[in-house]
């Protein structure tokens, strides 16, 4: 097989075994004493800064980064089983997500050292949430069409005019990292003349409107910019260079187990029903469905240990994610088809609210972050057809 | 640089090229030459130790062997020599004949084991033995009097019935009337992982022959044009291809993983092993299937190589144990720690 698909097994990492425990401990004491309860899906929806800066004050964000801004200067392995583990138990960890994952990493490729200083350590603390600003209402999967576009003015300072949208927890972050047009746009050489600005979303001109998800919670945002004035030290990087930074970010964004686990608590539930009933025909259903998260996991580990490397596999990035979103949304009706449960958030039995959790939820898995069929297009790149 | 097993998979591959996959049929019923020119070249006893009559090397040295013979759809049973009877032969303290001669392996509970003078006798039918047809000894998986035992022997005088796999493998069911054998008692553990090892051969040539599907049908969408065009610039084609290799990519992750359990001697080899061969199944189903809808009608005509692999897919993934009964026995363990065990279990299996 094409090799850029298939990459290296992961070594077993005993630092991250035990960080997983202590991982595990913590989260054990908090479920105890009450701080959290798990729900489907919370590195959307659980957003809860008090959980962020517990998480920050025990040293498990920024975990890979350089001591001098804070961070830990700890493997992504490590970084893996401790993400895996909040995942798992359906922790609230979706206001410092952004900014852990990706943002976090962008700044140290591209940032100046001005920026760094002063946002990594408030991330690392648990403090700084960060936004993707990369969709807008006519540029989805086609983002190099998007038209928010930041034009220098006499003072040196960008001037940005645009709207992006589908923009996760903009209502409760800091900064956004947004993916504006500096030139007009060259139908030549599409992803020209793209740049990307750190945006401080308190400035003026800037409004958050809510859009709610089909359950009507709140999760994502249009952003709107009118003449938002962007001192001219915070463009992100290179101008021009944004398509290529956008797609840097894309290893980090698309291969840890929140493409896979997001809808880990439903599965849980239904372990526990299994234990219950000892019916063979769950039992079969939990052991197919387990046997597909071993394999995503063995995935994902081999692309936590190429980071480690040093390198960005964006194919096999591609890859798991298809693979793995679509395991999220298969979990909802292989336990459909064989636990007899009424899916309702208010449901007494918790296994007929995760379902419930997890089927309102379940549309955006497998278009956030770019959708399969998108996928499957890198994939087939990789695999020398296109 | 070339590693050891880079050659030892080289001189398989050598070996190979002479010996084009054929029609399987009741009067050619597996690759004999194939077996001679494997057993000159001393790769039939490779990973097991020379002391036992062996040719040395390691569990990934026989892997390697295995892998490259699955894909070339070999009709030789090295995998149950190399993985499964040869290993569980010399681990029961019996003697391994001569690895020239082929050895198999089945699985026959409902046989007993019986101490007879000095020795032992089985009675009982065996079914479905892969390959006893053509083997010169088998090792079966039997129920002795204190519990599981491994009996070794030859299968010159046996009654064996004329039974096949959708590939034309033999698959015979063995009755045995006080037949003698040798017998040694294996306890619950060593019967378990006995079972999973044999799960695990499976598996990996199961993983083996999805990556040679998926890059053959590859290769055939860049060749085949319509419209003017190879059929792999069609997006509705890539689409397919890309499913296909995120099920292999899957299997081969958890494939490769449940092997390192087992070089490891882990705790948790059966429920690996168990996890490799359910997902690798369940993968069958969608690269089979996209496999030959690429291909199309050629790809369904006995001239086209595809069907020595779709074929083989297709019953490997029953053989050794089904879907449904790995996927109870791997449930069954992951819970085995109670109702919060679950995600303990998960993230320590591999
Ligand atoms: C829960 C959620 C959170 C999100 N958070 C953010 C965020 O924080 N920041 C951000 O910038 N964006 C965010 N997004 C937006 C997300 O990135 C887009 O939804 C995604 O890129 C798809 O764009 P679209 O929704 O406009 O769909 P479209 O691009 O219009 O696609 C519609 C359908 O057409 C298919 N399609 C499109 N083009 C092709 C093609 N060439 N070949 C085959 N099929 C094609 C798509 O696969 C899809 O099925 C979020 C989305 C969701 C659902």
């Amino acid at each position: 097989m094409s090799n850029s698909l298939v990459l290296a097994p992961a070594p077993r990492s005993e630092a991250a075994e035990q960080v997983r425990a202590e991982v595990r401990e913590f989260l054990a004491d908090e479920l105890a004493a009450g701080t959290f309860s798990t729900h489907v899906d919370t590195w959307l929806s659980g957003v809860d800064p008090a959980f962020s800066r517990k998480l920050g004050e025990r040293g498990w964000l920024g975990m890979t980064w350089p001591k001098k801004y804070g961070g830990h200067e700890r493997s992504a392995m490590e970084r893996y089983a401790v993400t895996e583990e909040l995942l798992a138990a359906g922790a609230p960890v979706a206001a410092h997500w952004i900014a852990d994952r990706q943002s976090g990493p962008n700044l140290l490729t591209y940032g100046t050292e001005k920026q760094r200083q002063e946002i990594l350590p408030r991330i690392v603390a648990g403090e700084c949430y960060f936004v993707i600003g990369m969709s807008e209402p006519d540029s989805g999967s086609d983002l190099a069409s998007i038209r928010t576009k930041a034009v220098r003015n006499g003072d040196g300072d960008w001037v940005v005019n645009g709207a992006k949208v589908w923009t996760s927890n903009a209502h409760e972050s800091h900064y956004g990292i947004v993916l504006v047009r500096t030139s007009p746009s060259d139908s030549a050489n599409r992803h020209a003349g793209m740049s990307q600005l750190l945006i401080d979303l308190s400035l003026p001109g800037i409004t958050v409107n809510p859009i709610r998800i089909l359950d009507g919670g709140h999760h994502f945002n249009e952003v709107v910019f009118e003449d938002v004035v962007v001192p001219g030290d915070m463009l992100l990087g290179e101008e021009g260079n944004g398509w290529h930074q956008v797609t840097a970010e894309l290893a980090f964004e698309r291969s840890g187990p929140e493409r896979f686990l997001s809808t880990y608590p439903l599965l849980a539930e239904f372990g526990r029903r299994v234990v219950d009933s000892g019916d063979p025909a769950q039992l079969t259903v939990l052991g197919r469905l387990s046997a597909r998260v071993l394999a995503l996991r063995q995935m994902s580990l081999r692309i936590a240990a190429a980071l480690d490397r040093g390198e960005l596999p964006n194919i096999p990035a591609a890859l798991v994610k298809d693979v793995g979103t679509t395991f999220e949304a298969d979990v909802i009706e292989e336990v459909r088809r064989v636990a007899d449960v009424m899916p309702s958030l208010d449901s007494p039995d918790p296994l007929g609210r995760a379902l419930a959790e997890a089927q309102l939820h379940q549309p955006g898995f497998t278009l956030r972050g770019g959708t399969n069929e998108i996928l499957r297009g890198i994939v087939a790149r990789g695999l020398g057809l296109r | 640089m070339a590693t050891d097993q880079d050659l030892v998979v080289e001189t398989v591959r050598d070996i190979l090229s002479g010996h084009e996959p054929f029609v399987l049929t009741p009067a050619r019923r597996w690759d004999e030459g194939l077996w001679s020119a494997l057993a000159s070249a001393g790769l039939t006893g490779v990973g097991l130790p020379e002391e036992a009559g062996g040719s040395g090397g390691d569990l990934a040295d026989a892997v390697a062997i295995v892998r490259t013979l699955a894909s070339g759809a070999a009709a030789v049973p090295v995998a149950e020599q190399l993985l499964v009877a040869g290993p569980a032969v010399i681990a029961a303290g019996l003697t391994l004949p001569p690895v020239e001669e082929p050895l198999t392996f089945g699985i026959a509970d409902t046989v007993t084991a019986t101490p007879s003078g000095d020795g032992w006798t089985l009675t009982g039918t065996a079914a479905d033995v892969s390959w006893a047809a053509v083997a010169a000894h088998v090792a079966l998986l039997v129920t002795g009097p204190d519990g599981a035992a491994l009996a070794l022997l030859p299968t010159s005088g046996l009654d064996a019935s004329d039974g096949y796999n959708l590939a034309g493998e033999p698959r015979s069911s063995l009755t045995l009337a006080e037949t003698p054998a040798a017998v040694a008692p294996l306890n619950d553990a060593q019967a378990r992982e006995l079972r999973a090892g044999f799960a695990l051969a499976r598996a990996v040539q199961l993983s083996a022959a999805l990556e040679q599907v998926l890059a053959w049908t590859v290769q055939y969408a860049g060749e085949r044009h319509q419209f003017g065009r190879p059929l792999g610039k069609f997006q509705a084609i890539q689409m397919e291809l890309a499913e296909m290799a995120g099920e292999v990519v899957a299997v081969t992750a958890l494939t490769d993983a449940a092997v390192q359990a087992l070089a490891h001697g882990s705790a948790d080899v059966a429920l690996a092993a168990a996890a490799a061969k359910v997902r690798a199944g369940a993968a069958v189903e969608v690269v089979a299937r996209l496999a030959h809808q690429v291909h199309g009608a050629i790809g369904f005509t006995q001239e086209h190589k595809l069907h020595h692999l779709t074929r083989r897919l297709w019953s490997w993934r029953d053989e050794a144990g089904s879907e449904l009964v790995w996927s109870r026995v791997l449930a069954s363990g992951l819970l085995a720690d109670g109702p919060d065990g679950l995600w303990p279990a998960l993230t320590r299996v591999v």
